[in-house]
């Protein structure tokens, strides 16, 4: 099939939203699993939800001042986009998409959201173990916080929901439509055609 | 004057008796009465341990000390059939306790374990402290991920 125009190499992701990718994924790897086999004094995995806070704000300034292909704007798309997006999705080929796709878009705010869910509710909960107790329970009244706990964890069983489907959607990517998205997130060049998207060049 | 009395109380104790009537009610709040003497006690030793209260020995020990003889009673007793949150609603206690029973009471055998000797182990500064509140808060934790409604 011929292109037109024809794909371009650009330097699509810059090196803090790839840190910021990996780094996330280590982080959320290693605490989700602390949480659920780690030792009962939690304290590498209250650190690891600190460290998330923090790539969490970096993350969120970086999507108002970033580079535009991080930029929430960038990513953000009507109902209509998204559906027409998903339409062809199955199709035999790249998307060659300049950034985050429609719905690619839609699953990083899942996953944002998500995440600001599962810090939030980690840092008031009071498991009544008197040794994993969150830094802010005590000013969220004890019966907040022992809701908290739950909350926390049906966050957990989310968050295991929305990698497992972007894992997925990334394999379906390199085999079904053979483009490859994780080198890209990698070395920061991908393969795109820029279309007539309102606001873009 | 006295048979009035008696017959007024008589009158009234039906209405008046509450958890008495209902063994599964009795044997929540008796369980749950349990738990929150452990936690009265459990609470000043974690803040001691965190600093967030000043390390008092005797306190601290005095402290170690009832949740020594808490252990020593048998709360299993009011683990009764039927009393699962899935039976009643003010309860946290997931059904899987009674279909693992022996688990549970390992786990409590635990907590048993981890309070042995506390009140002597806590003396001697706040450093003694945070081992054995990592103990026995361990021993809450593993029960409570299993046998506690989140």
């Amino acid at each position: 099939m011929t292109w037109s125009p024809a794909p371009e190499r650009v330097k699509l992701w810059d090196p803090l939203v790839r840190g910021f990718h990996w780094l996330l994924a280590s982080l959320v790897i290693v605490a989700w699993l602390l949480g659920k086999f780690g030792p009962s004094v939690m304290t590498l995995h209250f650190w690891c939800g600190y460290a998330v806070i923090a790539l969490l704000v970096v993350r969120l300034v970086w999507g108002f001042v970033g580079p535009r292909s991080v930029r929430f704007q960038d990513f953000l798309y009507s109902p209509k986009a998204i559906a027409a997006y998903a339409k062809h999705l199955f199709r035999r080929q790249p998307s060659y998409w300049p950034g985050h796709n429609p719905l690619g878009g839609l699953s990083v705010f899942a996953m944002l959201a998500a995440l600001l869910w599962q810090v939030g509710t980690g840092l008031i909960s009071d498991p009544e173990d008197y040794i994993n107790v969150g830094p802010l329970a005590n000013d969220v009244g004890s019966e907040l916080a022992v809701k908290a706990v739950g909350w926390h964890h049906t966050g957990s069983t989310l968050i295991l929901i929305l990698v497992a489907l972007h894992v997925a959607m990334i394999l379906f990517y390199a085999f079904w439509k053979r483009e490859n998205l994780i080198k890209p997130m990698i070395d920061g060049w991908k393969l795109v055609i820029r279309r007539g998207k309102v606001g873009s060049n | 004057m006295r048979t009035l009395i008696i017959a007024a109380v008589l009158t009234v104790l039906p209405f008046s008796a509450s958890a008495k009537d209902d063994p599964k009610k009795e044997a929540v709040e008796a369980r749950e009465g349990y738990f929150t003497l452990l936690g009265a006690n459990m609470g000043p030793l974690a803040a001691m341990a965190k600093g967030e209260m000043d390390y008092d020995e005797a306190k601290a020990s005095l402290h170690a000390a009832n949740i020594e003889a808490l252990t020593m009673y048998d709360p299993l007793i009011h683990f009764i059939e039927g009393t699962s949150l899935d039976d009643m609603d003010d309860t946290e206690a997931r059904p899987e306790i009674w279909s693992n029973f022996k688990d549970f009471s390992s786990k409590y055998e635990d907590l048993q374990k981890a309070a042995a000797g506390a009140a002597q182990a806590v003396k001697g500064g706040r450093g003694n402290l945070g081992p054995v509140v990592k103990k026995l808060g361990g021993a809450c934790k593993s029960c409570h991920d299993e046998y506690r409604e989140k």
